[in-house]
């Protein structure tokens, strides 16, 4: 029998809210767990995606995701309205915060708006084997996500360094697009 | 081995050269070779602070910890520039002692920017308020009728002046003059003192101009300075002696009236004054108005009265009555005469009077003009009243009339 309340509403379509009320619903457990959980399913989605688009398909989908995860995040948690210094500060803390890994700038150009960070002790990859490739295209996203929401401008983000790769920090370079 | 941990630039191996069983090994030995090595580089560049360099490659997993040691580098040295700049909103994390100390300083740096903020911010908003006040003050001030001088105590320089000096001043010769004054009563006041209110005037050939002064002592500007507001009282003042000539003159013959007279006869006898208090009685006055008319007679009275102030300057003269005048004469303005020498020279102005006689169109005397005199010699030990005192002259001045009605007769 349906439901006219519950009707046009899906998980598969994102929006802030449905990531829930982890507090309420995990009372004993809690709202957080290890990163491995998170890992497991990332790359267990990988996985599946590459064997079933092949592996450039599935990073792109990596990276569009992590756009839209940093989109709303930016949105829900930053504030925008401030200057940049500030909200580099709030953003670095967010991400300590949230455990998410250790925002470091390195370089910014006012006038190009290009950047250069790195991210240290990252969910995505810090600890995994070394395998001479970056694999961090969900933080790619993610980054350019954040830039994008608090700047109004589309930012390509490219890793070039990466613990995968064989590095500590995850580097990343950020330029607006042309 | 011992060429790439002690001699790394001469250490190479040919791998090709070894037998198979060795290759392996010999490769392994090249790629232990080249990390050691890049390690080693990368080692030296640090320590050199050198930051803009290129890193060894991503599999050197030897140089792992010096490439995140170079990551910290670069991130302190963008805080650093970052702080340079004026931002103090970064923070550094998980960089152990380091963190600590910089995350401190960056705090102490963000609060003593906060304070001198504070500090520009106020002294920015007082001397918005100073610039406000003084607009005010200058508005204010340049629609008073007052002139505001504020003259530095110290160098007698004009600080503020809300009129020019021709706007005010009768005369451009008064200006000197003016300020002349001002420094003068200004340079006595002190920071602290009471107010104080002065009149002055200023006096040339063409012009007269009254003020009244307040001074105010202040600090203006780092200046101790005397507020000086002067009103320019020249109407009132006029007015006032008007006024003063209206009560106190008598309006017909322009010498004082009876009650300005008997005033200042009860002054000088408080005072204890020395003086000569002369009584005058006009003769025939009646005589004259009747058959010459009022006319005439009015004549007869301004003759008598011009006669009598003009005997000094300093005496007073008042009418007490009709045909009664009353001269007061402080003997320190008599020029040392004494009782006789009053009396002579009275005598001597009744001649005067006898010789300005009306004659008709014949040029025969219509009527003798002339006045009987009582003369008092007050001393300092005066003991009799006003009252007294005239009386003592009205009785002397009836027995000079029967005097001289009786030469008259003879």
């Amino acid at each position: 029998m349906s439901n006219i309340f519950l009707k046009n509403r899906t998980i598969n379509e994102f929006r802030w809210e449905n990531l829930g009320d982890v507090k309420m619903g995990r009372e004993d457990l809690g709202e957080e767990m290890p990163v491995i959980v998170y890992r497991l399913m990332q790359f267990t989605m990988l996985d599946v995606l590459t064997k079933e688009f092949g592996s450039e398909k599935a990073n792109e989908f990596f990276v569009k995701a992590g756009f839209l995860a940093g989109s709303e995040f930016a949105k829900n948690v930053l504030d925008l309205s401030v200057d940049f210094n500030s909200f580099l500060a709030n953003l670095t803390q967010a991400l300590v915060d949230l455990k998410i890994g250790v925002l470091r700038m390195e370089a910014f150009e006012v006038e190009s708006g290009k950047l250069v960070l790195t991210v240290g002790q990252d969910l995505d990859c810090s600890g995994l084997p070394v395998t001479n490739e970056t694999v961090c295209h969900y933080d790619e996203g993610f980054i350019s996500g954040i830039l994008h929401a608090y700047t109004g401008k589309k930012y390509d983000v490219k890793e070039i360094d990466c613990w995968a790769s064989g590095d500590r920090v995850c580097r990343f370079n950020a330029e607006i697009a042309s | 081995m011992g060429d790439i941990l002690y001699a790394p630039r001469q250490a190479h191996l040919e791998p090709a050269e070894f037998s198979d069983e060795l290759k392996d090994f010999a490769e392994g030995l090249t790629v232990l070779g080249r990390m050691v090595n890049e390690t080693r580089t990368l080692a030296g560049q640090l320590s050199r602070g050198e930051l803009d360099i290129a890193l060894p490659d991503h599999d050197n997993e030897l140089a792992a910890p010096l490439k995140a040691l170079h990551a910290t580098l670069k991130h302190l040295a963008w805080q650093t520039k970052q702080v340079a700049r004026g931002d103090y909103s970064q923070h550094i994390n998980f960089m152990g002692e380091f963190a600590d100390a910089f995350n401190d300083m960056i705090g102490q740096l963000a609060t003593q920017r906060e304070r001198l903020q504070a500090e520009m911010d106020l002294v920015k908003r007082r001397a918005e308020d100073l610039e406000r006040s003084s607009s005010l003050f200058e508005a204010i001030s340049g629609s008073m009728p007052e002139w505001i001088v504020m003259v530095d105590k110290e160098t007698g320089e004009h600080l503020f002046v809300n009129h020019p000096p021709e706007s005010v001043l009768a005369s451009d010769i008064f200006e000197k003059q003016l300020y002349e004054i001002l420094l003068e009563y200004a340079q006595p006041m002190e920071i602290g003192d009471e107010p104080r209110t002065e009149s002055f005037s200023l006096i040339s050939d063409v012009a007269l101009q009254y003020f009244e002064l307040r001074l105010y002592p202040i600090m203006w500007y780092s200046h101790e300075a005397v507020a000086c507001v002067l009103t320019d009282v020249t109407k009132e003042f006029e007015e006032h002696s008007r006024l003063e000539d209206v009560a106190y003159r008598d309006t017909q013959t322009g010498v004082y009236n009876r009650h300005f007279g008997m005033q200042q006869l009860g002054e000088w006898i408080g005072a204890e004054r020395e003086f000569f208090l002369v009584f005058v009685d006009m003769d025939m006055l009646k005589y004259v108005n009747d058959v010459f008319g009022h006319g005439e007679g009015d004549i007869y009275i301004k003759t008598v009265a011009d006669l009598l102030a003009g005997v000094s300057g300093a005496a007073i003269v008042s009418r007490l009555g009709g045909d009664e005048f009353m001269l007061l004469w402080d003997k320190k303005d008599a020029d040392g005469r004494d009782l006789g020498a009053v009396t002579q020279l009275f005598e001597d102005l009744r001649d005067k009077l006898a010789a300005s006689s009306s004659v008709d169109e014949k040029g025969e005397v219509r009527y003798a003009r002339s006045m009987s005199l009582g003369i008092v010699d007050v001393g300092a030990d005066n003991r009799l009243s006003s009252s007294d005192l005239l009386s003592l002259a009205d009785e002397r001045m009836y027995e000079y009339k029967r005097a001289h009605k009786m030469e008259r007769r003879i």
